[in-house]
């Protein structure tokens, strides 16, 4: 007995070898060979790494996979989609408040532990200070957060904590607060003031709410991310126009040596609320710095800084300035030890400063323009350089010097290494995001496509890899692991308990209350039920259509002729989608989206009848329709 | 010959019939294993659509092939048509208990018989079998979309179907049924010199009685 056990675990022993050392060479594999053959996946075969690039002002996030840099799909967020009905049908439509556009720059994927967990991806629309969650179970966006009051242009948003507990915003413009306030802006240092907000995630369904909001001298806040490690429970913002201008700031917003970070504890900020230390302004708790100590803490950093990240370690928070040739590295540490040692160099409106060589670590030569930084597994530092179009690599760490550079085609903005700004990044790849393309791919004309450049880090050199063209315009992006997605390919139709849903053919219906009419539909291949739909010149049509389908792939349309109403519905999904029956007559609709071999045949009839002509409260299609239907669903 | 059939059976071959009643058990008294599959790969459907028979259901992927099927007009598949499912988990349990109390009465014609009745039955539900086959292949509603010359499905290995290739094959539950029948032959086979041993056996068997 004993023996065969002996016998069973050397076995086991054996067959974990085979497979760490099968792991292994997979890697490696990877990482030689030529440029195309480390960005070819077979036909059939699946990319290692989702990548989610914000959409910039289309509203939206591109999915891309990596490294074949193929486009995947696109979620719509911000702005409405009518090939899928997104913002055409009640919910997206309710979710969207009226807006028809965005600009999306950060997504941002949720945390556990600092690394990415693959639940949710967050994304801001600066100009209309929204924040939305994507659920990665389906990528749909579930929730649109805001506008967030008193907040002029969420840009520095949402930089998740390392355990989602907050996504942040704040305001890339100053303006008075509460907002709806005349005042000119001639009277702005006194009148106009910044807004951090932070935004409490619900760690079980991902739902946002209004946490705190603190009241910031009038700079422009610029980008964002969260302490980890030893900095958990922080939070740090770049800055720029110390010089608080309201015009021109071309100029005068770059006249200051130094501009700041303001660095925000964000347990203090809530336990502040909490106690009652907020006034209700705009319908938001906000904490004036004057009043609530030991909240915010500003320090300075040369010259118009742009991004500020935070090392894998937390240890470190890497500030570029935009207008220089370094990265001023801040030691957490050290700006713990002076907030704790209460080394202050004044206040600006409230917020104490920590003196700049109390808390600097190190200023690294990186090159001109720099802008964002991202990590890699191996202690190293990628730097984007706006104007000098290259990536820096460098060492975090003594001696503090760049090891390697790359040319990048044209004008990087930000960059995105392979689980880049985690705590373990994988070390990988690193995507440029460039803001011009100019001749690199077919002319099209004066509206070009934007850049974006795969490189390969596994090597001692960085390896231009890619090039491929996005569309207008990503910011940001977040690339993580494939296999820390699992996506549902069909919405169980047992767990569809939209109040609208019907699941059997006798149900099909239309009922009638005054002017509204609830249209109760069903679809699966190929047929609506009902198909003939009759009512009145003047009514308020609702169609609730629900997809018994139940299988990969086949989702079905609904269009209606002579209108912008169309949308999608997923195997198992319910929707509605309203329609105003203006017109007397006959308006045909179908299905939209490819379904079949019988396709074509998807469509039927509303029957519009002058306004007043009798119609029966409840109509039901046809029994031997309902019957036919019934017999196919027998198996449901 | 009467003699032989009265006889009873060694303590070797008796265990081999417990066997054949417990290769019996996991098919009928808990259908757990499946008997038959039906495995069918379309272009589209690259990870391919199964259908598994077991003694008292059809399983796998209905919904979907019924909703297909409603194409050329065949009728929707559902357990609910096969009268078979009420009573074959029964009628096999009925051969599992004659296949056990042969063994435990060693009585060698309870044994025969239960085999003979188990081919019996086995023949009649393969037929069974085949013949909703054709029917489903033959039974088409002359209204469907698609119109499709009468076909019978293969009732074992390939065939090609329309866009479909289609591989049908029997489930570690025919299997296993197959094995407890190929133990009859194997102990009578074993038993070849047995009406020699009979002699010694039956004054005891008598006594026991």
């Amino acid at each position: 007995m004993k023996r065969w056990m002996m016998i069973g675990c050397a076995a086991l022993v054996a067959l974990a070898a085979i497979a760490q050392t099968q792991g292994c060479m997979k890697r490696v594999s990877g990482a030689s060979g030529s440029a195309a053959q480390r960005v070819y996946v077979k036909p059939g075969e699946h990319d290692a790494y989702y990548a989610f690039l914000s959409g910039g002002h289309h509203g939206n996030i591109y999915v891309y996979g990596m490294p074949s840099c193929r486009h995947i799909t696109t979620i719509p967020v911000f702005t409405p989609e009518p090939a899928v009905g997104y913002g055409v049908d009640e919910e997206s439509k309710a979710m969207l408040k009226g807006f028809t556009w965005g600009d999306a720059h950060h997504p941002g994927l949720s945390e556990t532990d600092g690394d990415y967990d693959g639940r949710w991806l967050f994304i801001n629309d600066m100009p209309n200070a929204r924040i939305a969650r994507i659920d990665l179970h389906d990528f749909k966006t579930r929730q649109i957060f805001g506008p967030i009051p008193n907040l002029s242009a969420a840009h520095a948003c949402p930089f998740p904590t390392p355990n989602t507990e907050y996504v942040f915003a704040a305001s890339r413009f100053s303006a008075p607060v509460p907002l709806d306030r005349y005042v000119r802006a001639a009277d702005y240092q006194k009148e106009f003031r910044g807004i951090i907000a932070g935004i409490k995630v619900d760690p079980k369904d991902g739902t946002m709410s209004m946490g705190f909001e603190i009241l910031m001298p009038p700079y422009n806040y610029d980008l964002a991310d969260a302490g980890k490690g030893p900095s958990h429970g922080w939070e740090f913002f770049t800055c720029y126009n110390s010089e608080m201008a309201y015009d021109s700031l071309e100029l005068k917003a770059s006249q200051n040596e130094m501009d700041y970070i303001a660095a925000v504890d964000w347990r203090a900020a809530q336990k502040a609320v909490d106690e009652g230390h907020a006034k209700t302004v705009g319908g938001a708790p906000v904490l004036d710095p004057a009043a609530v100590k030991g909240v915010v803490y500003l320090f300075p950093v040369p010259k118009s800084p742009h991004g500020v990240d935070v090392d894998p370690t937390g240890q470190y928070v890497c500030a570029a300035g935009k207008l220089q040739a370094e990265v001023s590295v801040y030691s957490f540490a050290k700006i713990k030890a002076a907030i704790d040692a209460g080394r202050f160099d004044g206040e600006r409106m409230g917020v104490p400063v920590l003196p700049y060589e109390d808390v600097v670590e190190a200023k690294v030569p990186v090159g001109l323009g720099p802008l964002h930084t991202q990590f890699d597994d191996k202690g190293y530092a990628y730097t984007s350089l706006f104007l000098d179009s290259q990536i820096a690599k460098w060492k975090v760490g003594p001696p503090w010097a760049v090891v390697d550079k790359i040319d990048v085609y044209y004008s990087i903005g930000h960059l995105m290494a392979s689980e880049g700004d985690t705590r373990h990044p994988t070390g990988e790849y690193v995507v440029a995001l460039d803001k011009l393309s100019k001749d690199r791919y077919l002319n099209v004309g004066p509206t070009h496509p934007e850049g974006a450049q795969l490189i390969d880090l596994r090597g001692p050199k960085m390896e231009l890899l890619y090039d491929f063209p996005t569309y207008l315009e990503p910011h940001y992006a977040q690339m993580i692991r494939a296999e820390k997605l699992h996506p549902i390919t069909v919405y169980p139709l047992d767990q569809n308990t939209k109040p609208y849903a019907i699941k059997r053919a006798e149900d099909a219906r239309i009922e009638r209350k005054g002017r509204r009419v609830d249209v109760y539909m069903l679809v699966i291949r190929t047929h609506f039920t009902p198909d003939i739909v009759r009512v009145n010149q003047g009514d308020d049509v609702y169609f609730h259509v629900t997809n018994l389908e139940q299988d990969d792939d086949i989702a079905h349309g609904f269009g209606i002729l002579w209108s912008s109403k169309n949308m999608q519905i997923e195997p198992g999904e319910t929707k509605t989608m309203y329609w105003k029956a203006e017109r007397v007559g006959i308006n045909p609709f179908y299905c939209s989206n490819f379904c079949s071999a019988l396709h074509q045949e998807m469509q039927g009839y509303i029957e519009v009848a002058p306004a007043g002509t009798p119609v029966a409260a409840v109509q039901r299609p046809d029994p031997a329709q309902v019957a036919e239907v019934a017999a196919e669903l027998a198996n449901e | 010959m009467t003699r032989y059939l009265f006889g009873s059976f060694a303590a070797a071959q008796r265990q081999l019939i417990v066997v054949a009643a417990v290769l019996l058990l996991p098919v009928f008294f808990l259908p757990m294993l499946p008997i038959w599959h039906l495995y069918m790969v379309a272009p589209q459907y690259p990870e391919g659509l199964s259908l598994h028979i077991f003694t008292n259901t059809i399983r796998g992927d209905l919904d979907k092939i019924n909703l297909l099927n409603h194409y050329v007009g065949m009728h929707a598949i559902t357990p609910r048509d096969f009268r078979e499912f009420a009573y074959m988990p029964q009628a096999l349990t009925l051969f599992g208990v004659a296949a056990l109390a042969a063994a435990l009465l060693g009585r060698r014609w309870l044994a025969i018989a239960g085999w003979l009745a188990f081919t019996g039955f086995a023949v009649l539900m393969f037929n069974d079998y085949v013949h909703w086959l054709y029917r489903y292949g033959h039974d088409l509603d002359p209204r469907a979309a698609i119109k499709l010359q009468a076909f019978t499905p293969p009732v074992i290995g390939y065939q090609k179907m329309a866009n479909f290739r289609v591989w049908s094959f029997p489930g570690i539950g025919t299997w296993l049924l197959g094995i407890a029948w190929l133990l009859g032959p194997a102990i009578l086979w074993l038993e070849r010199r047995a009406p020699a041993a009979d002699d010694e056996d039956a004054p005891k068997a008598h006594d026991a009685a």
